[in-house]
Parts: C-alpha cells; sequence; structure tokens
C-alpha cells in the first residue's frame, strides 16, 4: 500500500509540470471567466469591480430573446450541413485518393492539404475579395463574360449561408481527408477480398467493410470538427459581419451574434456570463453527443 | 541521485511557470531617463518624431513600441507599471474610455493650460472628455473629397451634392462609377448626417438626438447609394478610384501615396454642401497625439514634462507634414512656407472648420456597429427607414445600457 501511494505521488509530480500548464492555460481562464461574470467588471469599474451575484447572467438570459434562438437555430443547420457535407466529400475523395490504379497520389495529397498550410483570416479574406466581390471577384466576372447580371453573393441570408459553407469546407476538408485517408490505410484488405468472394459490390463493400471499421477512429476527430464548426466564428464574421464591411446578410452563429450584441459593450462581466451560458451549452451539447456515442457501442 | 536531479529540474520548471504566469518583478519601470511609448503609426509618423525627440533631449531615452492591438493591450495592462508603457500615441477617440478607467492623467495637470492658445480648436476639443484635455495633439486626420482630373475636370468637380448627383448620373455605367464611398460605415456616413444637422451620438451619451436629421440624411443619401456599387468595403472602394474605374471619392489622406503610386491624376477639393440645408459634409476627424499614463505621471513627472514640452514645438508638426502629409494641430505651423506649398495639408486645414471630431466617450464604442447595421439595412437591403431607425435607436439603447 504504501508502496503503491509512492507509485502514485511520484507519477503526480513527473506529470506536475504539464498538469499546471494545462491547469494554468485551460483551467484557470475557465474559473476566472466565472469569477469576472459575477462582477461588475466594465469600463466604469475596470480595476475596482465588486462582485454583484448574478446579475449579469439575468441580464444575459433576458438578452436571449429571439435574435439568440434563431442564432441558435441557424448554428445547429450550420453545423449539421458543415458535418454532412465534410464527412461526405471526404469519404468520397479519400477514396478515390485509396484507388490503387491511381497515379500521382501524393500530388493529390499535398494539394488536398494546401489549404490547411494557409493561415484562416488570409484564406477567408481570398474567398472574399477574389471569389464573392461584386466588383472584381471571379464569380461575377464569370457571370458578366457569360452576359449575366452580376450577383451580390454575401448580401442574403440564404446565399451568405452557402458561401460561409464553401468556405469552411475549404478549410477544414483537409483534416477530414487526412483521418478518413489514414483510417482506411489501416483496414486490412482480406476483408474486401472476402466481401468480393462473397459477391459485394462497391457500395455493399463501402457499407458493410469501410464504413464500419474506420467509425471509431474517425469519431474523435469527428467529435472535435463539430466543436470547431459549432463555435465558428472567423469565417461567418469576416465574411459578412465585419465591423466597416457588413455585406447586409443576417446570418449569424451564436458566436457572431454574442459578439455584436453584448461583447463590443467592453462590459467584461456581462461578455464573461454570456461566454459562460455558450461554455455550458457546449458542454450540453458534448455531454449528450458523447452519451449518444457510448450508447451506440 | 539521477532522481533528486529531475526532482529539482521538474521543481524549477513548475517554479519558472508560476512566475511567468504570475509575474515575478515587483519593480516597474521608474527609471527616469527612460521612456516607452507605445504606438500604432507606421514609420513616416514615427521616424522624423524620433530624429527629433532625439536632438532636443539627448539625456532621455525614447523608445517607440508598435503595438498592432495597442488599446487591447492597455486594456489589460494599463495599471500595471511593470507591462504598460509610460505614454502611448493613439486618436482621440479611445480617451473616454482609458479616462474611465483611470489610467490616464490630463496633460494639463502636467505642462499648465498656455500651450493650448496655439492648437486648433477643433483639436481641443476632440481631446476634451469632462473638461479636461487628456492628450496633446500632434496631428489630425480627416476625409478628403479626391478626383481623377483625368476624368472629373476642373470645372465638373461639384460644390453642391446636387450637382455631384447630376455628375454620378452622367457618368455611372459600363462598370464605370461617376463617384464612389464607403456609404454604409458609421465613419463615411457621418459626413451626411451632420449636414442634415444630425449626429450619431451627443456629449451625454444620447443616441441620435436630432432623429429626423438622422432619417432625412438617410432619405437624401439613398440616390446616391444607388448609383454607387453594392459593396462598400474600404478595399473594393479604393481599387474602384485606384484603377481608374471610379472618376471621385471621399478617402482620407492615407489614400494619397497610393493613388499617387497608381499614376492618378489626383485632385482634391472642398467637401460638396447639401442643396437643402446649405452645409457642407461635415466629416469626422481623427485627432493623433501623446497619452499620458498614471503611473508615468507620478513617478517621471519632471522626464514626461520635458518631453511634451519639446512636442508643443511648431518644428514637430511641420516635420510630421512634411514625412507623411498629415495635418498639424498647431495653428502656426501652417503659416510656415514649405508647409504653405502642400495642397493636401492645406485642404485638411479648412475642413478642420467643418469637421466634427469623433466623440471620445465610451458609449461611442458601440455606436459604430449600430449605425453600420441601420445604413446596411437602409442601403443595401432597402428597408423602411423609420423602421430602421427605430430598430436601431432601441439596439443602441440596450447596448448602452449593457456597458453599464
Amino acid at each position: 500500500m504504501k508502496k503503491k501511494t509512492k507509485i502514485t505521488l511520484k507519477s503526480y509530480l513527473w506529470s506536475s509540470p504539464s498538469l499546471l500548464l494545462i491547469g494554468l492555460i485551460v483551467v484557470f481562464p475557465i474559473f476566472y471567466t466565472a469569477y469576472i461574470s459575477m462582477t461588475n467588471m466594465n469600463v466604469y469599474h475596470w480595476f475596482d469591480y465588486t462582485v454583484i451575484g448574478f446579475d449579469n447572467y439575468f441580464k444575459a438570459l433576458f438578452m436571449f430573446d429571439s435574435g439568440f434562438l434563431s442564432a441558435l437555430l441557424a448554428t445547429i443547420i450550420w453545423t449539421l450541413v458543415n458535418m454532412i457535407l465534410q464527412l461526405v466529400i471526404a469519404y468520397v475523395l479519400a477514396t478515390l485518393l485509396n484507388n490503387p490504379k491511381l497515379k500521382l497520389r501524393r500530388f493529390y495529397k499535398t494539394l488536398l492539404m494546401f489549404p490547411w498550410a494557409m493561415p484562416g483570416y488570409v484564406s477567408i479574406l481570398l474567398w472574399k475579395t477574389g471569389m464573392f466581390n461584386t466588383e472584381f471577384g471571379l464569380l461575377n466576372q464569370l457571370m458578366t463574360k457569360l452576359g449575366l447580371a452580376t450577383y451580390h453573393w454575401l448580401s442574403n441570408d440564404l446565399s451568405a449561408f452557402i458561401c460561409c459553407t464553401i468556405v469552411n469546407l475549404w478549410l477544414a476538408l483537409p483534416f477530414m481527408i487526412m483521418i478518413i485517408d489514414g483510417a482506411m490505410q489501416s483496414i486490412d484488405k482480406s476483408y474486401y477480398e472476402v466481401a468480393k468472394l462473397e459477391g459485394a459490390n462497391w457500395i455493399q463493400r463501402a457499407y458493410y467493410v469501410t464504413v464500419p471499421t474506420i467509425k471509431p477512429i474517425i469519431a474523435p476527430a469527428v467529435i472535435i470538427t463539430i466543436f470547431t464548426t459549432f463555435k465558428q466564428f472567423d469565417v461567418v464574421y469576416l465574411l459578412t459581419q465585419q465591423a466597416g464591411s457588413k455585406t447586409g446578410s443576417g446570418f449569424h452563429t451564436i458566436l457572431t451574434f454574442a459578439y455584436e450584441n453584448a461583447f463590443i459593450a467592453s462590459n467584461y462581466g456581462y461578455s464573461s456570463a454570456i461566454s459562460i451560458i455558450i461554455f455550458i451549452l457546449l458542454i450540453v451539447f458534448s455531454a449528450t453527443f458523447k452519451l449518444k456515442e457510448e450508447g451506440d457501442r | 541521485m539521477k532522481k533528486t536531479i529531475i526532482s529539482l529540474l521538474i521543481v524549477t520548471l513548475i517554479a519558472t511557470i508560476f512566475c511567468g504566469a504570475v509575474g515575478c518583478n515587483p519593480t516597474g519601470n521608474t527609471d527616469p531617463s527612460s521612456l516607452v511609448i507605445w504606438h500604432d503609426k507606421e514609420e513616416a509618423v514615427i521616424t522624423p518624431l524620433q530624429d527629433y525627440v532625439k536632438k532636443a533631449l539627448p539625456n532621455i531615452t525614447v523608445t517607440f513600441e508598435r503595438k498592432s492591438s495597442l488599446t487591447d493591450s492597455l486594456k489589460l495592462v494599463g495599471n500595471d507599471p511593470n507591462s504598460a508603457p509610460d505614454m502611448f500615441i493613439f486618436a482621440h477617440d479611445k480617451i473616454g474610455v482609458f479616462a474611465e478607467m483611470n489610467i490616464l492623467t490630463p496633460v494639463t495637470d502636467i505642462i499648465g493650460e498656455d500651450f493650448k492658445s496655439e492648437y486648433l480648436p477643433m483639436t481641443l476639443s476632440a481631446v476634451t472628455y469632462k473638461e479636461k484635455l487628456y492628450q496633446l495633439p500632434l496631428y489630425f486626420e480627416t476625409l478628403l473629397f479626391m478626383y481623377n482630373s483625368k476624368y472629373m475636370l476642373e470645372n465638373e468637380v461639384p460644390e453642391t451634392t446636387d450637382e455631384l448627383l447630376e455628375y454620378m448620373k452622367n457618368n455611372t455605367g459600363r462598370g464605370r462609377y461617376g463617384f464612389v464611398e464607403q456609404h454604409s460605415t458609421a465613419y463615411y456616413s457621418a459626413g451626411w448626417i451632420h449636414a442634415f444637422g444630425g449626429c450619431i451620438i451627443d456629449d451625454s451619451g444620447t443616441p441620435f438626438p436630432n432623429g429626423q436629421a438622422v432619417k432625412d440624411a438617410l432619405n437624401y443619401h439613398t440616390q446616391f447609394v444607388n448609383l454607387m456599387p453594392g459593396e462598400s468595403e474600404y478595399n473594393t472602394v479604393n481599387t474602384l478610384f485606384l484603377n481608374g474605374k471610379a472618376d471621385a471619392t471621399i478617402g482620407g489622406p492615407w489614400m494619397v501615396p497610393s493613388a499617387r503610386d497608381a499614376g492618378i491624376k489626383l485632385g482634391i477639393a472642398p467637401m460638396p454642401t447639401v442643396t437643402g440645408t446649405r452645409k457642407s459634409l461635415a466629416p469626422y476627424s481623427g485627432v493623433q497625439g501623446i497619452h499620458v499614463l498614471k503611473f508615468a505621471a507620478e513617478n517621471k513627472a519632471q522626464t514626461v514634462k520635458d518631453f511634451l514640452n519639446v512636442l508643443t514645438a511648431s518644428e514637430v508638426g511641420i516635420r510630421l507634414a512634411m514625412a507623411s502629409g498629415c495635418a498639424p494641430a498647431k495653428t502656426d505651423c501652417y503659416d510656415d512656407e514649405r508647409i504653405k506649398k502642400d495642397e493636401m495639408v492645406q485642404i485638411m486645414r479648412q475642413t478642420a472648420e467643418i469637421a466634427v471630431p469623433m466623440p471620445n466617450i465610451p458609449e461611442m464604442d458601440v455606436m459604430w456597429t449600430v449605425v453600420d447595421s441601420l445604413l446596411i439595412d437602409v442601403n443595401l437591403k432597402k428597408k423602411n427607414i423609420d423602421a430602421s431607425f427605430d430598430t436601431a435607436l432601441e439596439k443602441a439603447n440596450s447596448l448602452i445600457d449593457a456597458m453599464k
């Protein structure tokens, strides 16, 4: 028993630098935000703030009017659409990359990883000006050449949603392709040989062999991507809601909505309360998803 | 022995992480012979300033540090002498925020009131918050009416907005525009609102105190917007003008070097007058200058005083104007022969008479977004002006409430 305690203590000692770092970088900010959310820290009480209890939460819940609910709904649809498209497209591309007859496979893989190598901010602004801009964008240039009227791609909710989805897919697909491609390469080839002998066609082999085999491998990546998509800010904000270059679209995720309706007020107590509410929403979402995953197993 | 060394290393690592996180230097920067100044300016502004200060104050080491997110950094460390600078150079519109945060010292507490008589009244009013001057103005920027004289001839330069509209109707089409501006952003639209007697927010923090004037301005402005591209962001508008696809624009002095590089035959004219109100488009102005942080004012009083006194010299403004084309805040700089020849600086001096300083109260922070949304609703979504205005007013009040 004594030896066991010693081993346990030692293991904590060895891992203490990492634990301390995680504590400082991950855990401390969460608790500090929760603490600030209970104070009146704002421009008028920047350094002399006091604890005011749950006032900011009441104010924040009052702010969560129909605008917030429609943003929440839009965020759920945005997450679902993006995830389905990402999985389908990444699966198809990974399957094609794993075709033994494919030549220049490494070249295609490098090409598909390219969006990942570019900083997201640069990519988004390039899409905005290079593709969707009404005056200089490639899409409108093509439409002009075809004799069609130009279109303001980012101005209405639906077209802005589609444009944001395209950019998000462009940014996120390399990760998913890489994971699915890696998972596919780990499948024992004899499974396919047996399936072929049994007379399974391409779709049946995919359904009965590939998908069940790669599912546990890609599950963590899918969960990570669901959360990064759910809390997406950059793509939607930079394409449509950036201060000084708003496009007229009303499409908001919960984060862009919270930014426009709370964070700009420089009331850190209030903004922290909203952050904690969004954090709780994500935790609930995460727990529900994980429970479902475990239930499926 | 090996285990002891590893244990010691781990303890050292933990201590380092902890010190890094909480900061273990309790002393602060109190050396009176050195000053640290944060800024977000380009070299053209800082180099002449640095050179002048170096000669005028050889015994003081002044370090200019460029910060990309200066205001955010100050919000975090403004009261921490270990991390904060002694002073910073920034536009006047954040004065209210920093004064309320209690990290600024009024410059008049350090160098007195005498210098005020030598400065343009607009610059002094810009830097005054709750009757105290929190900035020593160096120069100001404002928007200018610019035209490409290859396309817009001297006799076509509009003196009134009706003339401008007529010009736009005659010269817009087939991928070309008679006039472009960032029609749906608050900073650019403020000039139109002011010309109708309205304003975005008043000194007491009341949004749109004269709502009817704002609505009239929006209504009148839409006929111009209809002749401009739907895209109103900075890059599109500038590129159209710099590529010769737009004959005229309203832009800041920062556009001038790019226009000259692009080979544009640049003309600068006074702002057109709105025919109905007989008032010129009155753009916002931004006054750039030095702000002093409390810690420096208390611990390096004499050094800060010497530094500020040096910057009140007219030569500083003249050198800045010559190096970067900005308009000095001191009145007598404009009498200098070198400055008299600079058409752009002289027109900015004229515009200073009508320009409205950006509000410096903290409430203005939320109004940029509110007005942007209002302009988008009216100009791009073609929504009803009254309804859009009511929505904007409600949102402004709610965000201002949320600040407290």
